[in-house]
């Protein structure tokens, strides 16, 4: 029988695929971005970040204690995570955009569809979906984020890890946080805690992709 | 050559399946399929383009003695296709995921099966490569009845570079085409070959111009109708004489995922130059991924003749430089 992490691959590799091949993210990995657009995407990021922890936070109130071992895997990647915002002010304030302003910053309704929907699955829905969420997420930043720091450091002269630290960190250290996810997502067995991932995972590459396309 | 008339019933069946990354074509007088793949922007065996190629050849199996010639060719000006899924592989090695990795190396040889005994099927495959054509890319072209290449093709197994090795038929196949010297030149130095160096070499069998593509295959695909019978014996009798087992190709394929769990931080960085190569290429831009395999060699050559070192901190390169291959 094929592992539940082979399964959400397969049926959310359209997705991944549609991400990967959105024209905008495209040019984005080849050659870069203008600064103004960078910016524009920092701000929308902080904004998914800072909303990460409490969904998080919702889906492991709401875990039921079958699953206890996602529970715990939950709290874990949210210790990890806690404080990345910073990571994502910092670099916003390299490129030219002071920490008020980016508190002020209101998020396009794509990435506010992105944010309340993660809210509304881990609420309503099934809080197995936090899953999803993290997949996307974590897919976007080991598989693509490497490939996009470097392009954005080529484009805007950036050095070091100036103005991409969040970015190129997570490209790095989501590689771990995968195999561990894989792990975790293996060890679910019910069908509708599948579902509720691949669901997840299916609207969080749709909305991250509109957030990259509007930027 | 008459078809029978249930056979008649699979082609709207066959030609009316709403593919997205494939275009079919149909010419009865000929019993002729032409496949264009077109997984836009970056041409590669990505999941659903393999299952779409494996309905296509699914549904031929299906109806035998409707498809006489099955042609593919790509779509995509400039690519071939450049192997496999690039980010994929990188998700599934991140993931440290070998059930996926094999799965998506079973998927692949499955094609290799299903073209390695097609004549047995009643089916003569000629594939036509108009552009780049890379690792997996290249498999899949060689169990081809025949292979014919535009001039300006190149091509080549270029998986060592990132320490990975082709793992879905490149060995058997390129071995029983043109020999185990050529198969350890193309496989263990990951050199580019022109269209040209592989029809010296046995593994291309017509090289035509630029442009010319199209009109190679209509005089193969007629040369070949009138003698077909005889020729898929023939052909069917050559591949028995010269097997390759699909336990050998499965078990090959579960090397290369193991292998493919032992990648570095800096292999995987390599595969990545190589995926914003293809992203360049997709944009519209004049350099892909041929250019970036050139580009890696010399940075490795180069690191190597002036520090003794890659610029990979401690990791070391590959050490391959072969131009003198691509003049």
């Amino acid at each position: 029988m094929q592992m539940f992490f082979a399964d959400l691959v397969v049926r959310t590799d359209e997705a991944r695929r549609a991400f990967e091949t959105h024209p905008v993210l495209l040019d984005g990995v080849a050659h870069g971005m203008t600064v103004e657009r960078y910016r524009r995407l920092l701000l929308e990021l902080y904004h998914v970040v800072w909303h990460f922890n409490p969904i998080s936070a919702a889906a492991a109130s709401r875990m039921a204690d079958s699953h206890k071992q996602v529970r715990y895997f939950l709290y874990e990647h949210m210790h990890e995570e806690s404080g990345h915002e910073e990571w994502v002010r910092n670099d916003l304030q390299a490129v030219g955009v002071e920490p008020e302003q980016t508190i002020a910053h209101l998020p396009s309704p794509f990435t506010r569809a992105l944010v309340g929907y993660n809210y509304w699955a881990a609420d309503r829905s099934h809080p197995a979906s936090v899953l999803g969420m993290l997949y996307t997420l974590e897919v976007i930043a080991s598989v693509y984020g490497g490939p996009f720091a470097a392009a954005i450091k080529e484009s805007l002269l950036l050095e070091g890890e100036r103005g991409v630290s969040f970015i190129n960190s997570h490209a790095t250290m989501d590689a771990a946080h995968m195999a561990d996810l894989r792990k975790v997502l293996n060890t679910l067995r019910d069908e509708a805690a599948h579902e509720a991932v691949v669901e997840s995972a299916l609207v969080n590459f749709h909305h991250f992709t509109r957030i990259i396309e509007a930027v | 050559m008459s078809i029978p008339t249930r056979t008649l019933t699979g082609l709207p069946q066959l030609l009316s399946r709403p593919y997205k990354y494939l275009r079919l074509e149909w010419t009865s007088e000929l019993g002729m399929l032409r496949v264009r793949t077109c997984v836009k922007p970056i041409q590669c065996y990505s999941l659903a383009g393999l299952t779409e190629m494996q309905r296509v050849l699914d549904d031929i199996a299906e109806n035998p003695g409707l498809v006489r010639h099955l042609v593919l060719s790509s779509d995509v000006t400039g690519v071939f296709n450049f192997g496999g899924d690039l980010a994929l592989f990188v998700l599934l090695v991140r993931a440290q995921d070998i059930d996926s990795l094999k799965m998506y190396g079973r998927r692949c040889i499955d094609l290799v099966w299903w073209l390695e005994h097609a004549a047995r099927r009643g089916v003569h495959t000629t594939v036509l490569v108009q552009g780049d054509t890379l690792g997996g890319g290249l498999e899949s072209v060689l169990p081809f009845h025949k292979v014919i290449f535009e001039r300006s093709a190149q091509a080549g197994f270029p998986e060592v570079l990132f320490n990975l090795f082709p793992g879905m038929g490149a060995w058997p196949l390129t071995i029983r085409k043109a020999g185990f010297a050529v198969a350890n030149d193309m496989v263990l130095t990951g050199r580019l070959f022109t269209a040209e160096q592989l029809l010296r070499r046995s593994l291309v069998d017509v090289v035509v111009e630029d442009g010319d593509g199209e009109e190679a295959i209509v005089e193969v695909v007629r040369s070949v109708d009138p003698r077909l019978r005889g020729t898929l014996a023939a052909l069917t009798a050559q591949r028995m004489t010269a097997p390759i087992t699909y336990e050998t190709l499965q078990t090959t394929v579960d090397m290369w995922a193991e292998t493919a769990l032992t990648l570095t931080t800096r292999d995987l960085r390599l595969m990545e130059r190589l995926a914003r190569a293809q992203a360049r290429k997709a944009g519209g831009g004049d350099e892909g991924a041929v250019e970036e395999i050139k580009r890696i060699e010399l940075d490795t050559a180069w690191g190597e003749l002036r520090s003794g070192n890659t610029g990979w901190g401690e990791e070391r390169g590959t050490g391959i430089t072969a131009w003198g291959a691509l003049s």
